[in-house]
């Protein structure tokens, strides 16, 4: 099969000055494809292309910031979770930074010190190194180590 | 040979998934931080691996060898169009897992962060390919019109492969095909996870050939029925 550009008119050619019903279905088509990208593209790319700011980006940025909601990234200081009846309060590190966080609502189960969180909420003021968040989420690495490292040996000899 | 090849790929690749289930389920221990939770990583990364890069990979590569006019044929818009079809479902596995491993992980089924939306999109995106190829029109329109829209599509696989680099995102970054490629990932867990890789990947290409044979018969089965349409059509303008 050899299609040079001297064949190309081969297929004959429909008169389009009306447009024909595959013709309607194809911008139809075309017209959904565009809205839910363009809808994809708002709602995802265009508020959030940097889902967080980390502890020293939002401490600072604290004067812009305010009092507006943000996501909040950090590593949890292991020992400073306190169990709550609302929820939980804890110190979020990042850099140099730290932050203090109350929190409402239940974390999830793999909540625990030192893991990567990121906390959903805002501060109390512009002032306050207080953090009210009502959301935590797990940030976990994409590390995976095994619980008994002793029964099987890394293959380089390192645990990350 | 290539006939038994063909039979064997089926069973095979059956084999592999039963080994990888096995392996992923009583094999390999339990993670530091994540517990039991992480046997998902032998299911989801395998997942995403076969649609992004393996399905829409092979797709774009053969929408490439359809518009290039040396080696245009139809094979290659029936495979392109086999590998989306296998993609989506992929594409929409790896969505429905990585929510399942989300929520009790993150502590959310979804989140509009860059890898999620992005992923997402590309779902999108080729299911307005397999809705193209549903508008009717002369096959090698259509080829080519496809063609043109899974080069289009495929610019945000790439896109989803570096978002978690380029920014920041709630989903973590790659294990094995991270910038120094030192897989992070150790022993039994390693070996399970490259084996979910081979076996997803085996699962693909039987589904690819099966769906690619169907193409043809239903093309065959096509070219049968007009000439048999023809033939009656002529036999009812003879005057008896």
């Amino acid at each position: 099969m050899s299609e040079g550009k001297s064949t190309a008119p081969a297929t004959p050619q429909k008169p389009t000055k009306k447009m024909t019903r595959p013709a309607v279905r194809l911008f139809l088509v075309g017209g959904v494809i565009a809205l839910a990208v363009g809808f994809l593209l708002v709602k995802g790319l265009g508020s959030s292309l940097d889902y967080f700011k980390t502890v020293d980006q939002a401490v600072s940025q604290k004067q812009s910031i305010g009092t507006s909601e943000i996501r909040l990234q950090g590593t949890v200081v292991p020992g400073s979770v306190t169990r709550t009846d609302t929820g939980a309060t804890f110190q979020v590190a990042g850099g140099t930074k730290q932050v203090y966080v109350v929190n409402s609502g239940t974390p999830p189960q793999l909540f625990k010190g030192s893991m990567p969180v990121v906390v959903v909420g805002h501060f109390q003021s512009s002032e306050s190194a207080t953090f009210v968040s009502n959301q935590i989420m797990v940030k976990h690495t994409s590390s995976y180590i095994e619980s008994h490292p002793e029964r099987v040996k890394a293959p380089d000899g390192t645990v990350h | 040979m290539r006939q038994r090849l063909n039979k064997a790929l089926g069973p095979v690749a059956f084999v592999l998934v039963l080994l990888t289930v096995w392996l992923g389920l009583f094999v390999t221990p339990p993670d530091v931080d994540q517990g039991e939770l992480v046997r998902l990583v032998y299911i989801h990364p395998a997942l995403a691996w076969v649609a992004l890069y393996v399905a829409f990979g092979m797709a774009a590569l053969c929408s490439v060898l359809y518009l290039w006019p040396r080696t245009r044929s139809m094979v290659f818009d029936y495979l392109a169009a086999a590998a989306v079809e296998v993609g989506v479902v992929f594409t929409i596995l790896t969505l429905i897992t990585g929510s399942i491993w989300g929520r009790p992980t993150w502590g959310v089924w979804w989140t509009w962060d860059a890898r999620l939306t992005s992923t997402a999109l590309l779902g999108v995106l080729f299911l307005g390919y397999l809705a193209l190829r549903r508008v009717p029109a002369d096959p090698h329109v259509r080829a080519r019109r496809c063609a043109v829209a899974a080069l289009f599509a495929a610019v945000d696989v790439p896109i989803v492969h570096f978002s978690v680099l380029w920014w920041q995102t709630l989903h973590q970054g790659a294990t094995v095909l991270n910038s120094n490629l030192t897989p992070t990932i150790h022993g039994s867990m390693a070996w399970t996870l490259l084996l979910s890789f081979v076996a997803f990947t085996l699962v693909f290409v039987w589904m690819v050939i099966a769906r690619y044979r169907i193409e043809v018969i239903r093309v065959a089965g096509q070219d049968v029925a007009l000439e048999a349409a023809i033939a009656s059509r002529r036999a009812e303008g003879v005057p008896s």
